[in-house]
């Protein structure tokens, strides 16, 4: 066989094991029939449909969005000094710092929710809402550092001087001229720190009281009490929405320059 | 390179103070209780966890899923590097984007459907059952061979990703160079393909081997209570027992782990480089 | 076209659905040193690449000291190449690199070692064997990719463009230095270059190639003083050149009655050097005039477009600017029969 095929077939198979459970799941979810198969009984929406019907998902995914959007504006919020920081300064301290705010991604998230839960939760008496975040606010944090780390290192540092002397004062330099450049940059992080927080389980494991669950564990619950296609659709649908959300930051934004 | 320290300390303490206080402190603390059992400093909490047959089991598998995770991926991940990195420029950012895919999908989806897959009515059985290589269905759903593939499926992209940069680093022409002097495949791929994309491999393997370790979904559901690892252990010991002590202990082992595979990584890659004079 | 050591025949090469050598035919000598000539994108690393097997060839036949090789893999075919970045092993040392090939055919140490140790005397590199290749300078590096092949003792060996990477004054040395290593091993070999100096001072032969296709084959005396068309003609500093219709010599921007002294058909070419400037029927306008040393160098705007001109430096200058009388003698016309221009 001809080599372009052999490589062919090759990135076929790899793509057919990576992608192929989605359009499984895909046509599991169209199925008119009560309870999980494949080839699905039958065509139908319904499961589609029935998604929206659970009420705990609709908290749940309210929830889970909600935890996504701020705990990472929240996090660019903090993480944007430092990437500026690590990136133009000498840092006293620098490698125990990058430790500090890189720690996040090194240990296990069951055992940070864990953490939060003994230790913050139960004494201090903060909620469960809070608590969680907190713990996603500091996941998403070493993403938006090193993404917007990235950018700030292919823009030349001397631009800021130019403004100073034209007239800047510093952070007007900041605002007018560093600003405008990392802004794809900023966006790809919040991004990538959206998708990482809503598909987050481990840190949210621990993290959930009566009626305060994210999606993805109440996904989890749900999937060991009933064996409908509900969560097939549900899952169908969150990949659409994760799938178009990519897409079109790749599109608009060439997302891949920065992660 | 500015220097002014009290500038960049204000700029980036709130982040490390956050992270501090967030992480570091609560899980400190955390790591440090199965140290304290018993109100003083022992390792007696290490002792006694690993004295019971069903953790050793536990141990044991988490450590052989995530080695033959790692390992698989990386044979499949070096042979699919080389074909994506082989692409035009156009196609191998197009093949590029669908293997990163996944990753932003979530991971309870992507395990999920290995259900419909590997299920008692799923695919591969009415495969079986239709092919009559069986008259009842086979068990693979909540056996290690499930888990096996539901996190082969989950971390091989990033093992992918991994090689695929560090092939597209790979010196212009040294590969053909390698071929004109009469290196075969394999020796291609001994001598020049694994030296120089040692340090790619470093990086996916570390990646794939603490994602493996870490994994709480998809033990949970493709395994279930009948293979637990360490993660799913640690909540099941929490939840069913209240017990912090094996939890702390768990949490630490994890750690170690994670911390020596990247260890051990990096020095099968930078030993043996060089040839002699 | 079977005769040659090395024959190509109705060699056809392909990128996908972009051909870029269409049946190639081309006979090399043994022991010779040959230069593929022509600008970049004519297919001549595509033809080389194919030689050496790195590239399946869509159609035709490669043939090496009578055994066709069209089918054989790379690993087997016993061609050397040298690649134009080199394409040294970052990971091994410049010993390790030279004796990459050795070791593969497992040939026994002690043999791998004097044969390598004697290739890097050769090249000049024994006191370098235990650096890394990241250490050498432009032209050592290229010296050892030479020696990687060499000791292997290829039937054939192939330079991509050998010189390009490397400053004028090493350019120089490692012309003199391939010519030597081609004496003393007597390898055949076959490099690849767009520059046409490179080639006339170096090859035995040169192939001139042109999109994909093999346009004038000869020694360089011949390719330098009887190019068969323009593109040659333009590629050896033929400057000027007109083609001929009914005794007018005819350029883009107009033409001039010359009837008696032009050919009704075909081109005639006028070095710079040849044109006469100061006198004759023709007048054209001084564009830019430069120094350089033995002569000067003239641009003319005329009826028959830019003109290039070299005199000698001892002539009065013409100013830029100024109207000026010259000419293209007939007698130094250089006829190029395959060609309307």
């Amino acid at each position: 066989m001809n080599r372009t095929w052999t490589s062919r077939l090759v990135i076929f198979l790899t793509l057919a094991f990576l992608i192929g459970p989605f359009f499984v799941i895909i046509a599991a979810a169209l199925s008119g029939g009560n309870s999980l198969a494949f080839p699905p009984q039958g065509f139908s929406l319904r499961w589609f449909i029935a998604v929206f019907e659970v009420k705990s998902f609709r908290a749940s995914f309210g929830l889970s969005m909600f935890l996504a959007v701020f705990g990472t504006l929240a996090a660019l919020l903090l993480g944007v000094p430092a990437a500026y920081a690590v990136t133009r300064y000498r840092i006293p301290f620098g490698e125990a710092v990058r430790m500090a705010v890189a720690a996040p991604i090194i240990v296990p998230g069951i055992i940070v929710g864990l953490a939060l839960l003994r230790y913050l939760v139960v004494p201090i008496g903060m909620t469960v809402t809070v608590a969680l975040f907190l713990a996603h606010t500091a996941l998403v944090l070493p993403y938006a550092v090193r993404v917007v780390a990235a950018s700030l290192e292919n823009l030349r540092p001397d631009i800021e001087e130019a403004a100073v002397l034209l007239g800047c004062t510093r952070f007007g330099a900041f605002r007018r001229t560093v600003l405008p450049n990392i802004r794809g940059g900023i966006l790809a992080a919040f991004i990538l720190g959206f998708v990482t927080s809503f598909n987050q389980v481990p840190v949210s494991l621990f993290l959930s009281g009566p009626g305060v669950r994210t999606l993805p564990i109440d996904m989890l619950a749900y999937i060991e009490m009933t064996y409908d296609p509900s969560v097939a659709a549900l899952s169908a649908l969150l990949a659409f929405l994760s799938i178009g959300i990519v897409f079109a930051a790749e599109r608009f934004l060439g997302l891949s320059r920065y992660v | 390179m500015r220097t002014n320290r009290a500038e960049a300390l204000a700029l980036v303490l709130p982040a490390a103070l956050f992270a501090t206080a967030i992480f570091l402190v609560p899980v400190g603390i955390l790591l440090s209780e199965a140290f304290r059992s018993g109100g003083t400093w022992s390792v007696d909490a290490y002792f006694e966890f690993f004295s019971q047959p069903l953790n050793q089991t536990v141990f044991f598998r988490t450590l052989k899923l995530g080695v033959l995770v790692t390992a698989v991926s990386a044979v499949i991940g070096y042979v699919a590097a080389f074909c994506i990195v082989g692409l035009e420029p156009r196609n191998r950012g197009r093949i590029f984007g669908l293997v990163v895919l996944p990753l932003m999908i979530s991971p309870v989806a992507r395990t999920y459907a290995w259900i419909v897959i590997l299920g008692r009515t799923g695919i591969v059985n009415q495969a079986i059952l239709g092919l009559g290589i069986s008259d009842t269905p086979v068990r693979i759903l909540f056996t290690e061979t499930a888990v096996f593939i539901g996190l082969l499926q989950l971390f091989m992209p990033l093992m992918i990703i991994s090689l695929v940069s560090a092939m597209e680093n790979l010196p212009r022409d040294a590969i053909s160079a390698a071929r004109v002097l009469g290196a075969n495949w394999l020796q291609v791929f001994l001598r020049v393909i694994l030296p120089l994309t040692r340090e790619g491999l470093v990086i996916g393997g570390t990646l794939v081997f603490t994602g493996s370790l870490t994994a709480y979904i998809t033990p949970a559901i493709l395994g279930g209570a009948k293979v637990l690892m360490l993660e799913t252990l640690l909540y099941q010991r929490v939840t069913v027992a209240n017990d912090f002590l094996s939890a702390s202990v768990i949490a630490m082992i994890l750690i170690v782990m994670s911390f020596s595979a990247n260890v051990l990584l990096k020095r099968v890659a930078t030993s043996r480089r060089g040839g002699t004079p | 076209m079977s005769d040659g050591y090395v024959s190509l025949e109705a060699l056809t090469l392909a990128y996908g659905r972009s051909v870029a050598v269409d049946r190639l035919d081309l006979s090399i000598r043994r022991g010779e040193l040959l230069a593929l000539l022509g600008p970049s994108g004519c297919g001549k690393t595509t033809t080389m690449r194919a030689v050496a097997g790195l590239l399946e060839p869509r159609s035709g036949r490669i043939r090496i000291d009578g055994a066709d090789v069209t089918r054989t893999p790379p690993n087997r075919r016993n061609v050397g190449l040298v690649f134009q970045s080199y394409a040294l092993f970052p990971h091994l040392s410049v010993f390790e690199n030279a004796a990459f090939g050795l070791r593969l055919r497992r040939d026994s140490k002690s043999g791998v070692e004097s044969r390598t140790r004697a290739i890097l005397a050769t090249v000049g590199l024994e006191n370098l064997a235990g650096r890394n290749p990241s250490e050498l300078s432009g032209g050592q590096q290229q010296r050892l990719a030479l020696a990687r092949s060499l000791v292997m003792e290829p039937k054939l060996l192939l330079l991509d463009e050998p010189l390009s990477n490397l400053d004028a004054r090493l350019r120089l040395e490692m012309r003199t230095e391939l010519q030597r290593v081609q004496i003393e091993t007597g390898v055949t070999m076959v490099f690849v270059t767009h520059d046409q100096s490179e080639a006339l001072a170096l090859a035995d032969r040169i192939v001139v190639m042109r999109d994909g296709a093999v346009v004038q084959t000869g020694t360089p005396e011949e390719i330098y003083n009887r190019p068969r068309t323009a593109f040659v003609a333009d590629f050896v500093g033929f400057d000027n050149i007109f083609s001929c219709r009914e005794g007018m010599l005819v350029s883009d921007s107009g033409s001039v009655d010359r009837t008696g002294n032009v050919p009704d058909s075909g081109a005639l070419a006028w070095r710079p050097a040849d044109v006469v400037v100061g006198s004759g029927s023709l007048r054209g306008r001084v564009v830019a005039s430069s120094f350089a040393g033995q002569h000067r160098e003239y641009v003319l705007e005329s009826p028959l477009g830019r003109i290039k001109a070299q005199v000698p430096a001892g002539e009065p200058a013409h100013p830029i600017g100024g109207e000026v009388a010259f000419a293209l003698p007939p007698g130094k016309a250089h006829p190029l029969p395959d060609d309307g221009g």
